[in-house]
């Protein structure tokens, strides 16, 4: 009885790890055929995809660093999630976090203090560009999909404004004022990406991992993740749970946003167009569904994101790749990777109407 | 159980498989270059197909195996730069764009044994970096003087130019714009005896990618009966080009006046060819040329590399190369190659309808800008600019 016990808890962890490998093998097939067709040879592009993504010190760096910011949006989307949610809105928060960390080197304060002011800064306003989704969703039983996407744009503007009339370097108008040095995080291998802004996202999923399954908070959230019937039955207060999550992720997000513009080489800064950030948001919910929306998998999903986009470099510069197709075979690999837990959504998704319909309501 | 087995089989596999990868070697050719490209890569009809274009024939040229490397992301400038400067491979990294300028500053530094070039940069000053600027306020001076000389031909009595975020590089060719128009009033006074007083009509739109911005400040000057625009905000032109030929659609013509010039890249060919009177070219293909030749002919040298009229860098576009972005254009997919003709024998329509002593007109200005006989305002001028617009007036009421 012990040792079935045992093997069972075991199966517990290495299923979901065995259903990854395995999609990933199906991903990386159907990234070889689609190469195969179009002429390459997927064994030099994926041989150069690996060398690049981790062959060397240099490129665990680029890939940690790529990993960095993804796992904090990553996370946005993950509590939601568990809290049965579905939280698109780390893209629009981490703009807007982005935004106030630079805000923050408009003025100037000593060293340890300036970079912890512009992070709060960034967490606050990442909070509050999340708040309006809480409350439509209490008040006015809006959809946070619908919220969210439309935030994101009014983010996205919102960004491009700051940037071209408040913000703007004198100078350079392509760009914002550059973080302040007192503001910024320090490198940790030098001539690489990788910076002191990874100990953020790693604190970040400590705290996350102790929130959910160490607090009554974090009890209460996975309840009404699991089933909200009960959890209401049970007494879980729903307004403080919907709070809880969105305010929560929209601090994720905002961290994001900062660690990104004032960790991330050479510029720091905002570039017109936002194209450092673009697309970190949605590319954090990808890596929450491949590292099965917990803590510990999305450390793992975003190094592996991380790395799959340094190693499309090296698949460009030594196997002759071009980029548009290491994106297919990139995109094929992420899809496959994401399959297991998209089914798992689905199936709770399509019980939850069915549960509604058999209840006769909408 | 057997089950469970096979499972554990199939992820050893499949580790073995991943682990394995990089020990299959890759060959190392002889004779490469690198071209690191911003988010753009081929087929933004304008500045990377541009540097491709200079890339290739060089490669072509010099016998040496092109590598190009595209960015996904702004996010990707330094990696890129640093995994091509690692790998020791290449006798020089080419950087396309003023974007790189940082993340090359920084990869230079660090690797002072190789070579690299970047473009559109003049700012940097490293022993192992050539850095290609263009006078782009002297292109912009001869299509200033063009337009103000086509203008007061067709009876207009102003010009507009759309400019994208106000910045020092965009004063160049303002200034540059302004200069020339006046220059061209002057010219066609004397050359036809009447007074010609076109004015200027200008717009910072401050933004480089909104084209519906260009549109409406294109729109805005037509009503105001500017005859010509120039687009000093790269991707904006679509719109000002699109705001011209609804104008003319409401008057049932298609061909200009008036006209667009175009910017950057040989943009004629866009408009049926009879709607873009002129582009005012920099040469990237040119300054990438040029880094790759330095190399091969062992002159390669750190510092700024100006290209200008006098050396072909910068030019009003031509019939020659028209030929050459007419095909970018169909590589892009905006034409097929049935456009061709028609394109060619709009253009030189086009072209032909205005008086052949113009043309003339310009190519003097050119040649006396080259020789020094000219001299053109500004090369920086973010603390002249007022100065230049009192001493070169708009010349509106």
């Amino acid at each position: 009885m012990g040792s079935k016990y045992r093997f069972r808890s075991l199966n517990k962890y290495l299923n979901p790890i065995n259903e990854s490998l395995l999609a990933g093998a199906i991903g990386l097939a159907i990234g070889a055929i689609i190469m195969v067709g179009l002429g390459y040879s997927p064994l030099d592009a994926y041989s150069s995809l690996l060398r690049g993504s981790f062959g060397s010190v240099y490129s665990w760096a680029e890939s940690l660093a790529n990993a960095t910011p993804l796992i904090l949006t990553a996370l946005t989307f993950a509590i939601a999630m568990r809290g049965g949610l579905f939280n698109i809105g780390a893209e629009g928060q981490l703009y807007i976090g982005a935004i106030a960390a630079v805000s923050v080197s408009l003025i100037q304060i000593s060293a340890p203090f300036h970079l912890i002011i512009a992070l709060v800064a960034a967490m606050t306003a990442g909070a509050l560009w999340s708040l309006p989704v809480a409350i439509l969703k209490l008040t006015r039983g809006v959809h946070e999909v619908i919220s969210t996407i439309m935030l994101n744009w009014i983010a996205r503007f919102f960004a491009f404004y700051m940037i071209a009339n408040v913000l703007m370097d004198p100078v350079r108008g392509e760009k914002t004022i550059s973080i302040a040095e007192t503001s910024r995080f320090a490198r940790i291998l030098p001539g690489s990406s990788l910076n002191y802004g990874i100990v953020v996202s790693a604190l970040a999923v400590l705290l996350i991992l102790f929130l959910l399954w160490r607090t009554t908070a974090g009890f209460e959230l996975r309840a009404a993740g699991h089933s909200q019937e009960s959890s209401n039955y049970a007494g879980i207060s729903y307004k403080k749970q919907v709070l809880r999550a969105f305010l929560l992720g929209g601090v994720l997000a905002g961290l994001a946003g900062a660690v990104q513009v004032m960790g991330r080489p050479p510029t720091y800064a905002l570039i017109s167009g936002l194209p450092q950030m673009i697309d970190l948001g949605f590319d954090g919910i990808a890596v929450a569904m491949i590292g099965r929306n917990h803590p510990v998998g999305i450390i793992f999903a975003a190094i592996f994101f991380g790395g799959l986009m340094v190693g499309g470099r090296m698949m460009q510069m030594s196997a002759g790749v071009p980029l548009e197709l290491v994106r297919i075979v990139e995109g094929a690999i992420i899809l496959a990777l994401a399959v297991p837990e998209l089914k798992r959504i689905f199936y709770v998704v399509r019980k939850k109407f069915a549960r509604k319909e058999q209840r006769g309501g909408n | 159980m057997r089950i469970f087995r096979i499972k554990v089989a199939a992820i050893l596999i499949a580790l073995v498989a991943l682990v394995g990868g990089p020990f299959i070697g890759t060959a190392v050719a002889a004779g490469k270059i690198a071209l690191v490209t911003d988010v753009g890569g081929r087929g933004d009809l304008s500045f990377n197909d541009m540097g491709f274009k200079g890339a290739d024939e060089a490669a072509a040229e010099f016998g040496l195996e092109l590598v190009s490397i595209q960015s996904t992301s702004a996010n990707d400038y330094l990696p890129n730069l640093q995994m091509a400067a690692k790998s020791g491979d290449f006798d020089i990294i080419i950087g396309v764009g003023f974007l790189l300028a940082d993340a090359m500053a920084e990869v230079a530094d660090q690797h002072p044994d190789q070579k690299f070039a970047i473009i559109d940069v003049t700012w940097l000053g490293k022993p192992n970096l050539m850095e290609v600027g263009y006078e782009e306020n002297k292109g912009s001076a001869l299509v200033g003087a063009l337009g103000a000389m086509v203008a007061a031909h067709y009876g207009y009595d102003k010009i507009g130019a759309v400019l994208g975020i106000e910045i020092p590089v965009l004063y160049k060719f303002e200034a540059g714009y302004r200069f020339g128009m006046h220059w061209g009033n002057a010219k066609y006074a004397a050359v036809t005896g009447k007074k010609a007083d076109v004015g200027l009509l200008y717009k910072y739109t401050g933004t480089f990618d909104d084209i519906a911005q260009g549109k409406i400040a294109t729109e805005a000057m037509l009503a105001q009966g500017a005859g010509l625009i120039y687009n000093v905000a790269g991707p904006l032109g679509i719109g000002d080009l699109e705001a011209i030929t609804e104008h003319l659609e409401a008057k049932g013509k298609t061909a200009g006046p008036p006209f667009m010039i175009g910017v950057d890249a040989n943009q004629d060919w866009m408009g049926d060819g009879e709607r873009v009177l002129a582009s005012m070219m920099k040469r990237v293909d040119f300054g990438v040329y040029q880094a790759v030749e330095a190399v091969v002919n062992g002159t390669f040298e750190g510092g700024v590399q100006v290209l200008g009229p006098n050396n072909g860098g910068i030019k009003m576009s031509g019939e020659a190369e028209l030929a050459d972005f007419i095909t970018f254009g169909i590589n892009g997919g905006k034409i097929t190659e049935s456009d061709r003709g028609r394109i060619t024998d709009n253009w030189l329509a086009m072209r032909s309808a205005v008086p052949s002593w113009i043309w003339d007109a310009v190519d003097e200005l050119s040649a006396k800008i080259g020789s020094g006989e000219v001299e053109v305002p500004c090369v920086w001028c973010a603390d002249s600019i007022d100065q230049i617009r009192a001493d070169w007036p708009d010349n509106v009421d």
